[in-house]
């Protein structure tokens, strides 16, 4: 269960988030709709323990977050938390079985070979960042963050910076992925469509969240338009 | 202007370096150049022979100072002109796509030759300025005492053809590397830089598997990271073993240019090895590795050949200074013997090991504040 508060945060003098409450259970997913400058990502990175509030109070699964050091934070998110980012952010110097084995060797998962099998990248398991498609190298990404299974996933745009066919394959992984596994799922995006897939959307604009619902049918990845 | 000359004044480490050298070469040539005429006059065997070592081991002196250094101003000068390169490949791609050509956008790196002129002239100036002091230290009894005179040409060899030759080596480099097609320049290719598959099939523990990549991805900051600890076993040694040998002046001075050299190619070396790393450690960073657990991924690998310069250095100035006994003094009437100073050594080798490990120290603080927002929204 996540529990935000009256969360508040400034940049170089602009308030970002503004008295931003919130409840997500455990097992859902959500999706964070806005438009750029709404302060969705923002507000993810503070769900998630990257950076803290100026003011109010994040409940993550029991921990308080803005009762934690840097320190804290780092063993919080390695216990937590995984991460999909729009941009890959792979390691390059890394083939894909070492991507992934950045997220599995945290968690102490000497199984993670099944995760890059499920996202079907079994036969470039030697195969360097620069050497994939991007949708390959989102899959990859999907693999890192889920080989250290986390017990919340933290999506930043994550088929943003891809077409239509790959967003489509991406997204249907990890809906199936978030099915079969029962972890929370807290997803930015500007695409509206995409929030067809949620059980619950949250909208926000200006810093602040302007509405809430939940969807009473959810789409899959092939189901929705673009 | 391709290249602001901002930018050549940035490479401090270039700078510092070609001031070690042109400092040393200044006074030990000018000494070599006045006081060789003398060498006829000189009709005592024992007197001859003191006379003769010294103005050999002014110009060995040089030439091996002059002859390392520069060296290593020059790998370190393309590797900056490199790293400039690879950081603006896209606006130098835009302006090869406007047409300009090769040779043209590569004459626009004449800037990073400003750096050399400027390390070669204060070190010629401040050579000039401790010649009194360095000639009194070398005077020997018996001999006429000479005093500095200025020679132009050695000006324009200590100064003026560095410069011009370091400035010719900037726009070569350029030039060699901007044959990239304009494309790939735009697109940053040296960032995304195409890493071949990895076959090796080898299962290492992930902090280890990236501290070996890390250290196989900069094969250049491992000759830089070996060569500041070389600098500092080597010239310590030699600063604190040399008295018996020559003057306390001259110890001080080895000791001082040894520490500023390895002082300045450590930070330069981490520092670009963090900057080229920014992300990988935001990402492992946000991922929940610990702060000790980033550091080593990134300096752990480069650790053995710390030693293995520190080692090396150790050995080199051991081995310069029986020559310099056994060879140059050999003639030479109460010269002692030289043997390895043992206390010396431990002494340096736990000045190292302090001095290297709180600049890890130092730099894990560095690295512990790069935040991880910075990589989601890439500020």
């Amino acid at each position: 269960m996540i529990s935000a508060k009256n969360i508040s945060k400034k940049y170089n003098g602009t308030q970002v988030l503004k008295d931003v409450s919130l409840e997500i259970a455990d097992g859902e997913f959500v999706v964070i709709l806005g438009a750029s400058g709404a302060g969705k990502s923002t507000l993810l990175s503070v769900l998630s323990g990257l950076e803290k509030a100026d003011s109010g109070s994040i409940d993550c699964n029991g921990t308080l977050l803005e009762t934690l050091d840097d320190d804290g934070l780092t063993a919080f998110r390695k216990r937590e938390v995984g991460f999909i980012f729009q941009q890959y952010y792979l390691l390059p110097h890394l083939n894909v079985d070492n991507n992934v084995k950045l997220g599995a060797a945290l968690a102490g998962n000497k199984n993670y070979a099944e995760i890059i099998e499920a996202v079907g990248l079994k036969d470039k398991l030697k195969n360097s960042p620069s050497e994939l498609s991007g949708g390959e190298q989102q899959r990859v990404c999907i693999a890192r963050a889920l080989a250290k299974n986390p017990n919340v996933l933290y999506l930043d745009e994550p088929t943003g910076a891809l077409d239509e066919t790959t967003g489509r394959e991406v997204l249907d992984y990890i809906l199936k992925l978030q099915s079969e596994r029962g972890f929370t799922m807290i997803m930015v995006t500007h695409n509206v469509n995409i929030a067809d897939t949620a059980e619950t959307v949250i909208k926000m604009n200006s810093g602040k969240i302007t509405e809430v619902y939940k969807n009473s049918t959810r789409k899959n990845a092939y189901e929705i338009g673009w | 202007m391709v290249v602001s000359v901002k930018d050549g004044l940035k490479l401090i480490g270039v700078t510092i370096i070609c001031f070690c050298a042109v400092f040393v070469c200044t006074f030990m040539l000018n000494y070599y150049i006045d006081v060789k005429p003398l060498g006829a006059g000189i009709v005592d065997t024992e007197l001859s022979a003191l006379y003769f070592a010294q103005v050999a081991m002014a110009k060995f002196t040089s030439i091996i100072t002059g002859g390392v250094l520069g060296v290593i101003a020059a790998v370190m000068l393309v590797f900056y002109v490199k790293l400039y390169i690879d950081g603006r490949s896209q606006q130098l791609g835009i302006i090869k796509a406007m047409g300009y050509s090769r040779i043209k956008i590569a004459l626009g790196f004449w800037v990073f030759g400003l750096s050399v002129f400027i390390g070669c002239a204060l070190g010629f100036a401040a050579g000039w300025a401790s010649m009194d002091m360095i000639y009194g230290s070398m005077t020997i009894d018996g001999v006429d005492e000479i005093t500095p005179s200025f020679h132009a040409w050695l000006m324009f060899a200590l100064v003026l053809a560095p410069a011009a030759v370091f400035t010719a080596l900037a726009c070569g480099y350029a030039y060699f590397a901007l044959r990239r097609p304009v494309m790939q320049l735009i697109r940053g290719a040296s960032k995304m830089r195409a890493y071949k598959s990895d076959k090796s099939g080898k299962d290492r523990n992930f902090l280890t598997e990236m501290s070996l990549k890390t250290l196989g991805s900069k094969k250049l900051l491992v000759f830089f990271i070996a060569f500041s600890c070389f600098c500092f076993s080597a010239m310590v040694q030699m600063g604190l073993s040399i008295e018996d040998l020559a003057s306390a002046t001259m110890g001080y001075m080895i000791l001082a240019i040894g520490l500023i050299l390895a002082a300045v190619t450590m930070i330069m070396s981490i520092t670009s090895l963090i900057n080229s790393n920014a992300k990988n450690i935001a990402l492992m960073k946000a991922f929940g590795y610990t702060k000790t657990q980033r550091t080593l991924s990134v300096l752990g690998g480069f650790i053995p050949f710390a030693f293995v310069g520190f080692v090396v250095g150790t050995v080199y100035q051991y081995g310069l200074l029986k020559i310099m006994v056994n060879v140059l003094f050999a003639d030479v009437a109460e010269v002692p013997d030289y043997n390895f100073n043992v206390p010396v050594f431990f002494i340096t080798f736990a000045a190292f090991v302090v001095c290297y490990t709180a600049t890890a120290a130092l730099y894990s603080m560095v690295l512990n504040r790069f935040s991880v927002k910075k990589i989601m929204t890439e500020i």
